[in-house]
């Protein structure tokens, strides 16, 4: 167990760190023990050979195993307030993933186990220093001492790497104006380059193209009703300001609509029929010639 | 004389039409054709009618009957060509009198009409018992050029998702191009108008719609409308399409129709409609007359607005979003027109062309004070200066403008080359300074009288009418509904107490304004203001005021009016100071609203008290005042008068002080934003002329620069403007102009600074629209009319051709603007597509000063039609140009063309107008496009080409007018070949049966060209007019009119008696060659045998004592729908009518012989009615060769 676990936890401390040439060999003398664990277990099992791609994987599996009994066990370590698994942490674990810890003292046991050598020793990897930029604030009066330290004021304290971004008004104007420019440019150019052109030079057609005008059978829609770039900044300026007016403008009007219409709209759809039920509600509300109902022809009108 | 006659209204007719139904079953937009019928309920006024004339245009008759028995009829339309084709006559005085003639010989107010109906003989026994008639007349129309324009866009689709619609348009009484009617102003019937539509259809149309139902096969509808108020014909209309239908949120009883998609638009535009209503009943003290009101938005308008009986049609341009700050009050203002054309116009409608004026003043009137409440006193002062000045400079221009009931009818216009004495043969200009000028004159009046009785005036007409309206079965009483000059007149008289007769002489009767120079002396000593004001009397279009004049004199210790008696001799006025005092007192300066001002007196003369000084300062004179004051009372008048019109007019004073002091003072007027926002427009442009005159001591930056940076720009970086917000409507409208008028700014090389041009460039580039919640589009649209400011011409060494390389730098930058603009435009159009306008001035303007190649190609392809109306007028007005500079017979001919064949009549007309303004080539200098092509191609098309169009063939003899003259053009070989030659003819066709055709013409005031022959033919035309009894009605009138105490010289009476006379001689003359095809003309015929044959007949005598009038061949040989290109009427009709031309020519030659004898004959008989009219004028007339009467009845 201790084995287990001390591995377990050197794996997981080794894990997040960056790789430095000790930290590497630490790692990968445990992983050569572990091999060897898996060798031998293989052997235990009556295999004489193995290939070198299965003993890796198996290797990999165990050394998933293992890290993730570590990581358990510390979580549940955690959980309680403790900084140091106990062994109740591990039996937990290993119960959750779906081990039975009575078997293991009996596996310890077994006879034909086989023994192997400690792993070499190396040294454990130095954790790095940390990059102390600044003093390191002391605990305030109501912190007793034996909490952490404070950490180095620079993991806390903004410290900007990156290009302050422009806010300068000028500057975004100037920005927002040439942008826009260009994306026009490379638009009408694009237009221009792409469908038919008229010009206004006659030895260079292609400067200053224009894109040529179209004829289009109702001219006077695209020239009164108002683009939906425009629509579009109307909604945005508008939706603040105006949501107001226009509910107070609606809602009487619905009211109005839904009290005394509702009789007449029934008799006037069984009349006509097709009218949406708004306008139909509208029309009776409103005597207005236009929006009365078509009468069907009396037949003796034509005699 | 109108006014005189107290009995009221007298019809022309024989006649009075009670009711007409208008039917029409058919309407086809894939032929452009309706079909229909129309019945007339008419009672008898004398004891036999034999003859009922209509009028009718270029409707295809069927049939018609009366009292179900078919009735014979002749058509017969002499406008359709005036004069005729082989003529070589080509001189505008003859086409005039011509055309006069022709207009006169089918006007419905003398009682003529085109189409004459003859009264079967079974009633005609029966007509003793004055018995109702009810005439049925069948037609249909095809492809109509006039009357009823259809706009069909040929996209995929059923009509009704083309947007496809059909709206009836027309200049004054038009009526009669769509269905036969007497098409009238004066005489009023009640209706009932049926329409069969596309069930997708609305049809829209005068009255109540009382039902709509659907025919048999559910495929179309059909739409009743009854309007019981008594109407005039020439005030129905229709408009049919796939509108879209908005009931008015307020007035339920108001509809407004709109094309597809526009009704987001629709709802907007028609938001305060509530309020001009409102505003009118109220100041009416009455109810809007009829029961419902409809607004119709078209496409392809004729004009914006035009109101008909409760209902109204305008141009579906005139719709916006409520993003649309420039349009909004146009639109309002256009509304606010057609709303009080609906109280004096529709249902009041008129007595005479002579009485037009009255309801046409009325109407404006009343839109001003609507103005006035809803625009600001500011404004409103600011409009009738406009008005004021415009109609002032016409009038100068043209000599003389009368608007109204004798002046009509007597004055002579020699100068003018069109006849006033008829609206339709009137120019378009001059019809709208008519309009003008009779608001204009209800000003004055009401400042005669009061506001308050001038209301009181307008109700008791509005209530009188709709007494007259309620009497649905006392015809008799309508015509208390016609408001005619004299009944207006009495109204106010007994309103008022005041006799208005020589204001309304002075400023209707007579035409011509009042010029006054003005200057003053301050003579110390004696402490007076020596004020001297002179009058130009002489030269053409004014005339001599004798009467008070309000003087306003601005002193140190406040502001005084002073009323001032204009004598016949007397030009000096002494008024005396108040002001004793020197400025050395500190005190605030009372002004003319009670206001205390301080002023820094420093610049005034020490030893004067006067500040300013202003003659009539009301604009209570139809005037224009020179007014000579030194510059600092002008600036003091400028800084410190709070009347925009003293502010304007020192603007328009300062451009001649380009002083340091006149700087300072407009920059502080373009700065002070409680000062109207029109006069700091126009102190931009007045700044930057000053500039200019300043150059060589102009010091810091180019004017308006650092003004419009500290007022538009952000203040952190002043080179940027802010973001658009257009929240301050007057700092919006600032800001558009100065730019503008920056541009025009030079430097001592006379171009346009380089700092300002990048300052503009500037502009355009940070322009930034995107939280604003009004568009920008005018605004930028404003920045390219400010580049195109900024262009000067090009620097060429030789007449090198203008490459790209060539192109200057700055020139270079503007046209990259131009170009993104004109692109962006193709991909986010603006409203109104006021970019591409202004972007197609811009090209222009780069061609013309030779920046870029001149061509005209570009402009041409947006002129198609399927571009936006503007955009098609902005190219228009670029090729017209471009014809003038580089005098291109091509484009002239391309222009000419499309004023021939283009579908939308508004842009003919602008097209017409455009050259008229800018022509090709004036009659003073000479051209290579002056060609007897040309002269032959415009006399056609004002002779035959635009029948269908009064306003267009107006139009068309305004240019021939500008580009030929009075007189024949100079291209034109020599006049006395033709002649020659006519003459011979003449002797081998003329017989003295047909001489007498231009009988009645003789008068004594005949026109020059006239003269010498007629007076010669006076005899036989004697023996034929004789013959002719005129009507009884037409005998009374003519005699009121001789005994009429103004002793007018030619009273329209019996000028139009004349007219009728001369019809008849058409025929009589005709008669000779074709009186077998008369006979089988008199039995009826059924529908088929009326298309195919050309029905004209007239036997019997109308009335007893007549000569029997007989078929013209001319007229026979006509389709039935007349169309100008009716060759087989050339071929007959050329002999009997080159008479016509013979005779004129004739007149050239005796002109100068017998001129003398007849001025001399001419005054002798006027001295005695008329001492100031000058006889010379009458015998120049162009006009008053029509206006005639007939030897026996003269004295």
């Amino acid at each position: 167990h201790r084995v287990f676990l001390k591995m377990a936890g050197g794996e997981r401390s080794g894990c997040g760190k960056a790789t430095s040439s000790p930290a590497e060999n630490y790692q990968l003398a445990r992983r050569r023990t572990l091999q060897v664990v898996v060798s031998s277990l293989l052997t235990e099992c009556g295999f004489e050979s193995a290939e070198k791609a299965t003993v890796e994987s198996l290797t990999e599996m165990i050394q998933s195993y293992i890290s993730e009994v570590g990581r358990c066990a510390k979580a549940y370590c955690e959980h309680t307030a403790r900084i140091t698994p106990t062994l109740s942490d591990a039996v937990v674990t290993l119960n959750e993933m779906g081990f039975n810890v009575d078997t293991l003292p009996g596996y310890a046991k077994r006879s034909q186990r086989m023994v192997i050598t400690a792993p070499p020793v190396t040294n454990a990897p130095v954790i790095p220093k940390a990059l102390i930029a600044g003093q390191k604030r002391t605990h305030p009066s109501h912190i007793p001492s034996h909490f952490p330290e404070f950490p180095d004021p620079h993991t806390y304290i903004k410290t900007p790497t990156f290009r302050e971004p422009v806010s300068d008004y000028q500057v975004v104007r100037e920005r927002a104006a040439s942008q826009r420019r260009d994306v026009e440019r490379a638009l009408t150019r694009f237009m221009a380059k792409t469908g038919e052109t008229q010009s206004l030079f006659k030895d260079d057609v292609t400067a200053f193209p224009l894109i040529a005008e179209r004829p289009s059978s109702i001219p006077y829609l695209s020239a009164l009703l108002p683009s939906e770039l425009e629509l579009q900044t109307l909604e945005e300026t508008d939706s603040s300001e105006q949501d107001d007016q226009t509910d107070s403008e609606n809602t009487p009007v619905n009211n109005l609509n839904d009290d005394p219409g509702a009789d007449k709209e029934n008799s006037v759809l069984l009349a006509g029929g097709v009218v949406p039920l708004v306008k139909v509600s509208e029309e009776s509300m409103i005597d207005n010639p236009y929006l009365r109902p078509v009468k069907k022809p009396k037949v003796r009108r034509k005699k | 004389m109108n006014r005189k006659k107290d009995k009221g209204f007298e019809s022309p007719r024989p006649f009075k039409l009670t009711h007409q139904v208008v039917c029409i079953n058919n309407i086809n937009f894939q032929r452009k054709s309706v079909i229909g019928f129309v019945e007339l309920t008419i009672f008898p006024t004398v004891v036999n009618l034999n003859r009922i004339k209509l009028n009718s245009k270029q409707c295809r008759i069927y049939r018609v009957r009366v009292n179900d028995l078919e009735a014979p009829f002749i058509y017969n339309d002499p406008t359709l060509e005036v004069c005729h084709h082989e003529s070589k006559q080509r001189n505008l005085n003859y086409f005039s009198s011509a055309y006069t003639a022709a207009v006169s010989a089918v006007d419905p107010d003398a009682g003529h009409g085109e189409l004459v109906i003859k009264v079967p003989s079974e009633l005609w026994k029966q007509g003793d018992e004055m018995n109702v008639l009810k005439v049925y007349i069948e037609f249909s129309l095809d492809q109509p050029k006039g009357g009823l324009h259809f706009v069909v866009p040929d996209v995929e689709g059923s009509m009704a998702e083309r947007g496809a619609h059909v709206f009836s348009f027309g200049y004054q009484n038009s009526t009669r191009f769509w269905f036969p009617c007497v098409d009238s102003y004066s005489e009023l019937c009640t209706w009932k108008l049926e329409f069969t539509v596309d069930a997708s259809m609305v049809a829209v149309s005068c009255g109540d719609l009382v039902e709509t139902v659907y025919t048999h096969d559910m495929r179309k509808k059909t739409f009743h409308y009854v309007l019981p108020i008594p109407t005039a014909a020439s005030n129905i209309s229709l408009s049919v399409g796939p509108f879209e239908i908005l009931v008015d949120p307020y007035m339920h009883e108001v509809t407004h129709f709109c094309l597809p998609q526009l009704l987001p638009l629709l709802k907007h535009s028609m938001s305060y409609l509530h309020e001009i209503f409102e505003f009118y009943e109220e100041i009416l003290t009455c109810r809007y007359p009829y029961s419902c009101f409809k607004t119709v938005f078209v496409d392809e308008a004729y004009v914006q607005v035009s109101s008909y009986a409760s209902m109204s049609i305008f141009s579906t341009n005139l719709l916006h979003s409520a993003m649309i700050i420039d349009q909004t009050p146009l639109t309002r203002q256009c509304l606010a027109q057609a709303l009080a054309q609906q109280f004096f116009g529709c249902f009041i409608s008129r007595m005479s062309w002579a009485d037009e004026w009255v309801l046409k003043g009325i109407s404006g009137y009343i839109y001003g004070l609507y103005l006035k409440k809803t625009f600001g006193v500011n404004q409103y002062r600011h409009w009738i200066k406009e008005e004021l000045d415009k109609m002032v400079e016409y009038e100068l221009k043209m000599g003389g403008l009368p608007v109204g009931s004798n002046g009509h009818l007597t004055c002579p216009t020699p100068h003018l080359h069109f006849s006033i004495k008829h609206p339709h043969t009137l120019s378009w200009k001059y019809y709208k300074m008519f309009q003008c000028k009779a608001h204009l004159v209800m000003r004055l009046i009401e400042n005669r009288i009061s506001m308050e009785f001038m209301l009181q005036v307008f109700n008791k007409l509005l209530s009188l009418a709709s007494t007259a309206s309620s009497q649905k079965y006392q015809s008799h009483m309508w015509s208390q509904m016609l408001v005619s000059t004299h009944s207006f007149l009495k109204s106010i008289s007994n309103v008022s107490g005041k006799d208005i007769g020589p204001l309304i002489k002075q400023w209707v009767d007579q035409s011509a304004v009042v010029k006054f120079f003005g200057s003053f002396a301050f003579n110390r000593k004696r402490n007076v203001l020596e004020l001297e004001i002179r009058q130009d009397y002489t030269s053409s279009g004014t005339q001599k005021y004798v009467g008070p004049i309000k003087v306003t004199v601005q002193e140190l210790d406040g502001s005084f009016n002073h009323t001032l008696q204009i004598e016949e001799n007397s030009l000096k006025h002494d008024i005396p100071c108040h002001s004793k005092s020197r400025r050395n007192k500190k005190k605030k300066i009372p002004l003319m609203n009670g206001e205390e001002v301080d002023m820094d007196l420093s610049a005034m003369d020490a030893d004067s008290p006067l500040l300013w000084i202003r003659i009539d300062p009301d604009m209570s004179i139809l005037r224009k005042v020179e007014f000579e004051q030194a510059d600092f009372m002008w600036q003091y008048q400028l800084r410190y008068e709070r009347d925009v019109v003293a502010q304007e007019e020192s603007i328009l004073a300062l451009e001649k002080f380009p002083t340091p002091a006149s700087r300072l003072a407009l920059t502080d007027i373009l700065e002070q934003d409680q000062c109207f926002y029109k006069v700091r427009q126009g102190a931009c442009f007045c700044l930057a002329k000053i500039a200019n005159s300043m150059m060589s001591t102009w010091t810091g930056p180019p004017a308006m620069k650092s003004l419009f940076t500290r007022m538009f720009c952000c203040k952190s970086c002043p080179n940027i403007v802010k973001t658009n917000t257009f929240i301050s409507f007057q700092s919006y409208f600032l800001q558009k102009t100065m730019p503008v008028a920056m541009a025009q700014l030079r430097d001592i090389q006379n171009l346009c600074p380089k700092d300002v041009l990048n300052f503009i460039l500037d502009l355009i580039k940070y322009n930034d629209n995107r939280k604003n919640k009004f568009s920008d589009n005018y605004y930028r649209a404003e920045l390219i009319d400010a580049l195109t400011n900024s262009l000067t011409p090009a620097i060429s060494i030789s007449n090198e051709v203008r490459t790209v390389d060539n192109l200057n730098g700055d020139v270079r930058l503007i046209l990259e603007e131009i170009t993104r603009s004109l692109n962006m435009e193709k991909l986010l159009p603006s409203y109104r597509n006021t970019i591409t306008v202004s972007c197609l001035r811009a090209i222009r303007m780069l061609q013309k000063n030779g920046h870029i190649p001149s061509d005209p190609s570009l402009f041409k392809s947006y002129a198609e039609y399927g571009h936006f109306v503007d955009v098609r007028v902005a190219a228009l007005e670029a090729v017209v140009d471009y014809t003038r500079v580089d005098r291109s017979s091509v484009e002239l001919q391309w222009l000419l063309n499309m004023v021939q064949n283009d579908p939308a009549h508004y842009i003919r007309h602008k097209i017409l107008s455009m050259l008229g303004k800018n022509p090709p080539f004036t009659k003073a200098a000479e051209s290579p496009l002056c060609n007897e092509a040309l002269v032959d191609q415009l006399w056609k098309l004002m002779n035959s080409g635009t029948s269908h169009d009064w306003r267009l063939r107006c139009d068309a003899v305004n240019l021939y007018y500008t580009l030929f003259g009075l007189t024949r053009p100079s291209c034109l070989p020599l006049p006395e070949l033709g002649l020659v030659l006519n003459l011979k003819e003449k002797k081998a066709v003329l017989n003295p049966t047909i001489k007498p055709e231009q009988g009645p013409d003789t008068t004594e005031m005949t026109g020059i060209t006239m003269g010498g022959l007629i007076t010669m033919e006076t005899v036989s035309s004697v023996s034929m007019s004789s013959g002719v009894a005129p009507p009884p009605q037409g005998l009374k009138r003519k005699l009121d009119s001789v005994v009429g105490p103004l002793g007018s010289s030619s009273p329209e009476p019996g000028q139009v008696l004349q007219e009728e006379d001369t019809s008849k001689k058409f025929k009589i003359r005709v008669r000779i060659s074709s009186a077998e095809d008369e006979i089988d003309m008199e039995s009826p015929h059924d529908s088929q045998a009326f298309i195919h044959h050309h029905l004209n007949i007239l036997e019997r005598p109308s009335t007893p004592g007549k000569e029997p009038p007989a078929v013209d061949q001319a007229v026979l040989s006509l389709p039935v729908t007349p169309l100008p290109s009716s060759f087989g009427k050339e071929s007959t009709s050329s002999s009997k009518h080159s008479g016509d031309h013979h005779h004129h020519h004739h007149h050239h030659e005796h002109k100068k012989k017998k001129k003398k004898k007849h001025k001399h004959k001419h005054k002798h008989k006027h001295e005695s009615k008329d001492k100031e009219r000058d006889s010379h004028a009458f015998s120049n007339s162009p006009a008053s060769g029509r206006s005639v009467r007939s030897p026996s009845m003269s004295d």
